[in-house]
């Protein structure tokens, strides 16, 4: 919805009316669901500009006289994108680029509905959002820097969520002005780009045999874009096969059909990349670099594709007139009369992009090779839909089916106008979603059959959201992105809406980022306080990823995946939702407690009436467990002897062992686990639920300071209960069983995690010592460090504590003098050396101060407050 | 359970000569958090003493003054009392028998110590009074001086020792202004020596209001001063006059109790925490007696608020609650009741009430059901820190915040929960039956989950059709589950498991000998 009005051009618009909008999102086949993802200033919005100026958009006829887009006043400021932005395109392909579509497809109109992200790490949320309710993607990458972090990342979430992804190489003006590339480095640049998001692309995806077949990215079938979004040109090989192809068919015959066209096309594609070259003298392609007679060719790709490109530059660049002149007339180039009197830079930008625009060439390269809704759901459902693969939902979801029931997937709230309230944004997959329909509102929590997270309620609006301007409509068959009003007070952040009543969720969305970052924020005046609740749970609401959370110790937290998002976000706590002045406290990390060693005696706590007692050790997980669970690979949900094979084979368990954990926790699911080891023990099964109470207390509140646990195993080794079951109610059991689990982790030499980030800076190699110098007193280590093959630059890798990352950026600019720049995103937790019981190490800093902040008693409790004796 | 623990106590007062009756109903509560504290050898267990700081036993001439006997006794013969409950708090135990003695001696009534109190030691124990039949009370020590109303009362004041001219001096320091407005208010065992306290500070400070005990309800008495006259001479016509926990003072007209500063005389503990909620806008000082050190109270009032308001969060949260009765003393105890019971029905909760004297974590943990409790306690009793228990208590007034969509979080905090009934300072009507149709749905910041005010009633009856026959509905019948059976279905327990046949039989075998805490076969380490 939002994005720079600097770089905003004007564009020609196209009005539809909304019948008309709504009759081409009934040709399924031709609508393109795309997202634009990339890293970090790699130039995302300034190409969406270019593919916006290309194609209509579809606007109300209001938005001809008010800009169109609606911006953030801290977007423009920063310079960054921090919400996703929707817009909708109307492409026509010309009949002979039809015949390049291999999917099916219902005229030559297509919608294209594209959604541009933000692309710095803390922001990835509303990537993961813009992700779901799309089925392609348009990856950029600066061809400068190469593939960075947060390429990887974005690139990586997208292939787990079966996005087709193709490649878009922004900048190349940069490479030609600023580097003064030869055409072959250029090429080996290129070369390199390409196989490093294909190694990422193999990596987390599937197989060629998978159900998205081959989704590698290749020049020669054109999924790679080559070009400049500043200066508005770029091109696919097919730009240029098909000029060479007219060329070559010259010659010979005049007619051809577009299928035939097509195919010769392909043929010449396939001639412009790799180890192709070509006979300039001859006008022939060869397949070696020396010819028989010794002679060098040059690639075909540096030839005839890149050669003209440089000359152009070069000759424009460096102000030869004549030359410009002769090249302009040979590339059949019109030039506006005020065009003609330009020189240098601006008249380059004006032939380039008018040779070769870019709007068009990624118009075709998104239309062409990006799939459809119909395509797409075929292979996408069964990771979008919980319940079977063959209900009716499930069918109305592979068949993009209108008349199937409605099963649409809501991926984030978008503020309105209206205080409070919140467009429901999504995507519909299965029937149509009409106003005044009634719907079966399911939140994330919902299990079918029961009536948790479930509401029946109707549909009051759907519009069609376009920027700030909202449309209503009647209806709005699969395939098509929506938003719905009066569904939000219904939904947490995300649900499934359907009218199946079977029907079972749709998968959640998973973050490729935590909240690790937080911040207690308090009303100034203590009568503001519901002001105050009330403004986080619409902050909670407005932003995918943000954690709004009241502590035990009444500490209101905001907890964000980094610094700059926590700042917009109290911004917009404090500016738009509570609207009363709040006090701040600085950042804080969330910290886990964790155990180093097994347990150093068994562990005994007696109920308060003496009678039971529990035997209990705790150990550490071994590595990698704890990961694993996060990943999903090990579950509270999964079946019970699969897992404890899954555990047996990878971690050595016991299976007997495996098979008796009792459960996960905290809440139920984290990675803790409690395991029965005990052999023949009466009464068991009847104390499992209380002890499971303890469990889930403990775990959620450590003994050191109160945070959560993590990779900590505790086993039940063995249990005496009173005969009679009044003497082991609840009431003995639940505080016996904490005080037992407490007293395994303080045997268990007791340890802090903290949690880590994995920065890139990107920097000349003259910036390399300062930041040396910055890491290293924030306690961070360089892990990898690489140089950008054909630049000066220098990429280096490290872990960065999140600790120590409060005003790593700023520092870290004052002592490169402004020349790194650093992406810190979460990547693991790592134990805090030291003895968190030893009040002057630094994990016994930490622990006293959060035992402080959360006004607890002083020091760790002693492990008599909760060992018993025989 | 409770045989062993008392039975120690009792062998204890029997070798004492004078007859008495002894309430244990709830010390055993109390051994059980002290338990935990000790590490529990059976040698110990014998000997185990009880954490209370016992004090030398009073002397002989000291009893007279300390007790106020002569007092007593005037107070019994005058209203002709034949039965006399003389209610300690545990730390005066040791005298109780001398007390008890010289009254007998001097009165001719027949006393009954009261050693131990269902609730609180604070409030008056009506109900072990009227066990044996007691035509009074006579409560000793720190009182809530919440009223009562079954029996009358003398309250009798330990007659702590305060150095006047150290805290006069501790007040200047404090405020140096002369012209501030200060509110005094002591501890009620301090009270004795206010006056004198008074009489230093009165001329230099012109603002100074000072409290005055006052026992509500028709028949409670205070040692030292007659049957409290109704009206002070003394104060001007149109002051306004602000009495509550049995504290009264007057504001100089057009002033606001927030205008005020307050300087409390004891030691920190309940009743100055009660005050500070209660009179959050105040900024608070203390004279500590024991320590001899006035100092400003920095505990945070903002950050006790919101650690209450969590709480709020968490009724909020909550399904099923449970009433927690925690007085049968403080009047109007059954109206409170009786009040929330319907606030919590109308927000669409159950409720479910429970009576257990003292309140420790594995009596409450017993009840797994149960979301979050409300207690009903006096005001000092109330605020309980429930970070220790397994599920959150509440008092009163959070749970009305909770329920009562009507009443909004003001700052105000009320720790009397008579405030809350009709005619109280604070009260707030319910919303109309018709008003809360409109389901509206909030977000939980401790769960992270939705929750709907009006589960109850939130379908819609479907039959519009005119059609007499109305579809069998799924979510509907599933909507009407009972709380506490889909509680009972989500235990993976959920009854004893008639494994016939498949339990061998076995013969009867020697069990293990001894006492719960150590069986002789463990040995005695």
């Amino acid at each position: 919805m939002y994005f720079f009005p600097s770089k905003l051009v004007l564009y020609p618009q196209v009005n539809f009316t909304v019948d008309q909008i709504r009759a081409i999102m009934d040709k399924k086949a031709n609508i393109r669901n795309m997202s634009v993802i990339a890293h970090v200033d790699h130039g995302k919005s300034t190409l969406t500009d270019s593919l916006v100026s290309k194609a209509g958009i579809i606007a109300s006829a209001r938005a001809g006289e008010t800009r169109f887009t609606d911006t953030r006043k801290d977007e423009q400021e920063r310079c960054i994108t921090i919400k996703s932005t929707a817009i909708s395109m109307y492409y026509e392909l010309s009949e002979n680029d039809l015949a390049f579509i291999k999917q099916s497809k219902d005229g030559s109109g297509f919608l294209i509905n594209l959604i541009d992200s933000p692309g710095h790490v803390d922001f990835s949320s509303e990537v993961t959002a813009a992700l779901r309710v799309t089925d392609g993607a348009l990856v950029v990458v600066d061809c400068v820097s190469g593939v960075c972090v947060q390429t990887e990342t974005v690139l990586r979430q997208a292939i787990c969520e079966r996005i087709k992804p193709v490649l878009m190489m922004n900048k190349m003006d940069r490479a030609l002005l600023e580097l003064q590339l030869e055409p072959e480095d250029l090429y080996q640049t290129f070369q390199r780009i390409v196989e490093s998001v294909n190694v990422i692309i193999s990596t987390y995806g599937e197989d060629e045999n998978g159900p998205m077949g081959n989704i590698m990215v290749d020049p020669v079938i054109g999924t790679v874009g080559f070009g400049s979004g500043l200066h508005g040109w770029a091109f696919t090989l097919k730009q240029f096969a098909e000029m060479y192809a007219a060329k070559f068919a010259a010659k010979g015959n005049t007619q051809m059909t577009p299928v035939e066209r097509c195919k010769k096309v392909e043929d010449m594609m396939k001639k412009l990349w790799g180890d192709r070259y070509y006979d300039t003298e001859n006008g022939k392609f060869v397949k070696s670099a020396i010819g028989a007679d010794g002679k060098k060719y040059s690639r075909t790709f540096c030839a005839l594709i890149l050669d003209p490109i440089f000359k152009v530059f070069d000759a424009i660049m460096n102000f030869k007139k004549e030359e410009t002149a002769k090249l302009i007339q040979k590339l059949d180039i019109k030039l506006d009369a005020d065009d003609k009197t330009k020189e240098g830079k601006p008249l380059l930008k004006a032939v380039m992009r008018r040779w070769l625009p870019a709007g068009e060439a990624l118009l075709q390269m998104i239309t062409i090779h990006l799939p459809s809704p119909v395509t797409a759901q075929k292979y996408r459902c069964e990771l979008l839909y919980e319940g079977p693969g063959d209900d009716e939902a499930a069918m109305g979801i592979k068949n993009c089916d209108p008349k199937a029931p409605l099963m649409m997937y809501i991926s984030k709230m978008v503020p309105t106008s209206d205080k409070g309230r919140f467009y429901a944004f999504g995507r519909v997959f299965s029937g149509s979603v009409s106003t005044g329909l009634k719907v079966r509102i399911m939140g994330p929590n919902f299990v079918p059959g029961k009536k948790e997270d479930l509401y029946l309620k109707p549909i009051q609006r759907t519009i069609l959201m376009m920027g700030r301007y909202v449309e209503p409509i009647e209806d709005v068959p699969c395939g098509n992105i929506v938003g719905l009003v009066g569904v939000d007070q219904y939904l947490v952040k995300t649900g499934t809406i359907t009218t199946f009543e079977q029907a079972h969720n749709m998968r959640v969305m998973k973050f490729s980022v935590s909240p690790v970052v937080r911040v207690a924020v308090e009303a100034k005046n203590p009568a503001d306080l519901p002001k105050l609740v009330e403004g986080l749970k619409r902050l909670s609401k407005s932003d995918p990823m943000v954690q709004c959370i009241i502590e035990e110790s009444g500490e209101h937290i905001v907890a964000g995946a980094g610094e700059l998002h926590l700042e917009i976000c109290l911004k917009d706590l404090e500016e738009d939702h509570a609207c009363i002045p709040i006090k701040k406290s600085d950042p804080v990390v969330s910290y886990r407690e964790t155990v180093s060693a097994e347990s150093s005696l068994m562990c005994l706590s007696k109920s308060p009436n003496k009678h039971n007692r529990l035997f209990m050790k705790a150990r550490p997980f071994e590595e990698g467990l704890a990961e694993d669970m996060e990943k999903g690979e090990v579950t509270h949900r999964q079946e019970m002897k699969a897992r404890a094979r899954y555990l047996a084979d990878k971690y050595e368990w016991d299976v007997g062992e495996a098979r008796k954990i009792w459960c996960f926790g905290p809440d139920g699911n984290g990675p803790n686990l409690l395991v029965d080891v005990t052999k023949g023990v009466q009464y068991l099964n009847e104390i499992k639920d209380s002890v499971v109470a303890g469990f889930q207390w403990a775990a959620k509140e450590g003994v050191l300071c109160e945070e959560n646990m993590r990779a900590i195993r505790f086993d039940i080794h063995d249990v005496t209960l009173h005969t009679d079951a009044i003497h082991r109610g609840g009431g003995q059991i639940i505080p016996t069983a904490r005080r037992v689990l407490y007293a395994c982790q303080l045997t268990a030499e007791p340890r802090i995690m903290e949690p880590v980030y994995l920065v890139e800076i990107q920097c000349p190699e003259t910036a390399m010592g300062g930041i040396y110098g910055v890491l290293t007193r924030r306690r961070g280590h360089v892990f990898e460090e690489s140089r950008v093959m054909g630049t000066p630059m220098y990429v280096i890798k490290a872990y960065l504590p999140v600790m120590e990352s409060f005003g790593f950026t700023a520092d870290l600019r004052s002592n490169t003098g402004g020349q790194a720049f650093p992406q810190c995103v979460f990547d693991h937790w790592q134990i805090l050396s030291g003895n968190p019981l030893e009040a002057t190490s630094r994990p016994g800093v930490v622990v006293m101060e959060t035992r402080k902040r959360k006004g607890l008693k002083e020091g760790v409790p002693a492990l008599d407050n909760y060992l018993d004796k025989l | 359970m409770c045989g062993f623990d008392s039975l120690v106590i009792f062998v204890y007062y029997l070798t004492l000569p004078l007859k008495f009756v002894l309430f244990y109903r709830s010390l055993l509560a109390f051994f059980a958090t002290m338990a935990e504290a000790f590490s529990s050898s059976s040698e110990t267990v014998i000997r185990r003493s009880i954490n209370v700081e016992v004090k030398a036993n009073t002397s002989g001439e000291k009893l007279e003054e300390f007790y106020d006997i002569k007092e007593t006794c005037e107070f019994i013969r005058e209203h002709n009392f034949d039965k006399v409950a003389l209610q300690f708090p545990d730390e005066l135990l040791v005298d109780s028998v001398a007390v008890a003695q010289e009254i007998e001696r001097n009165s001719h009534a027949k006393t009954f110590i009261l050693g131990d109190t269902s609730y609180g030691s604070c409030c008056v124990d009506e109900v072990a009074a009227e066990h044996v039949g007691a035509s009074c009370i006579v409560h000793y020590g720190s009182a809530c001086l919440s009223p009562s109303n079954r029996l009358p009362v003398l309250y009798i004041f330990e007659k702590r020792p305060l150095d006047v001219e150290l805290c006069a001096s501790s007040f200047r320091e404090l405020y140096p202004d002369t012209q501030t407005h200060v509110i005094l208010l002591c501890d009620v065992n301090y009270n004795h020596a206010i006056d004198g306290l008074l009489a230093l500070l009165s001329p230099e400070y012109p603002n100074l209001a000072v409290s005055e005990l006052v026992v509500g309800g028709g028949q409670c008495f205070i040692h030292g001063r007659k049957q409290m006259d109704k009206t002070c001479p003394s104060e001007p016509e149109n002051s306004l006059v602000i009495s509550q926990f049995g504290r009264r003072f007057s504001l100089k007209c057009g002033t606001a109790v927030t205008d005020y500063r307050m300087f409390y005389v004891g030691l920190e503990g309940a009743t100055l925490r009660n005050f500070m909620m209660t009179w959050n806008r105040c900024s608070f000082c203390s004279f500590d007696p024991v320590s001899l050190k006035g100092r400003t109270e920095s505990i945070n009032v903002n950050r006790a608020l919101m650690k209450r308001y969590y709480a709020i969060e968490r009724a909020k949260d909550a399904n099923v609650v449970g009433i927690l009765v925690g007085t049968l003393g403080v009047v109007d105890y059954l109206s409170i009741i009786q009040q929330l019971k319907e606030t919590i029905h109308r927000a669409g909760k159950k409720s479910y009430m429970f009576l257990m004297g003292k309140l420790n974590v594995p009596k409450l943990a017993n009840f797994m059901e149960i979301d979050i409790f409300v207690l009903i306690a006096c005001p000092e009793n109330s605020l309980l820190d429930s970070s220790e228990f397994y599920k959150p208590i509440v008092t009163p007034f959070e749970m009305e915040v909770a329920c009562n969509k009507k009443r909004e979080w003001s700052g105000e905090y009320v720790t009397d929960f008579r405030h809350l009934l009709p005619g109280g300072g604070s009260h707030v009507p319910l919303a109309d039956q018709q008003e809360d149709v409109d389901d509206e749905t909030d977000v939980s910041l401790i769960t992270g989950a939705l929750r709907s005010q009006n589960l109850m009633n939130s379908e819609p009856v479907e039959s519009s059709f005119g059609s007499s026959v109305v579809l069998r509905n799924q979510t509907l019948t599933v909507a009407n589950a009972d709380s506490a059976a889909s509680f009972l279905a989500g235990r993976s327990w959920r009854g004893l498991e008639p494994a016939l046949g498949d339990a061998p039989v076995v013969k009867v075998v020697e069990g293990r000998k001894g006492i719960a805490i150590a069986y002789e076969d463990e040995g005695t380490s």
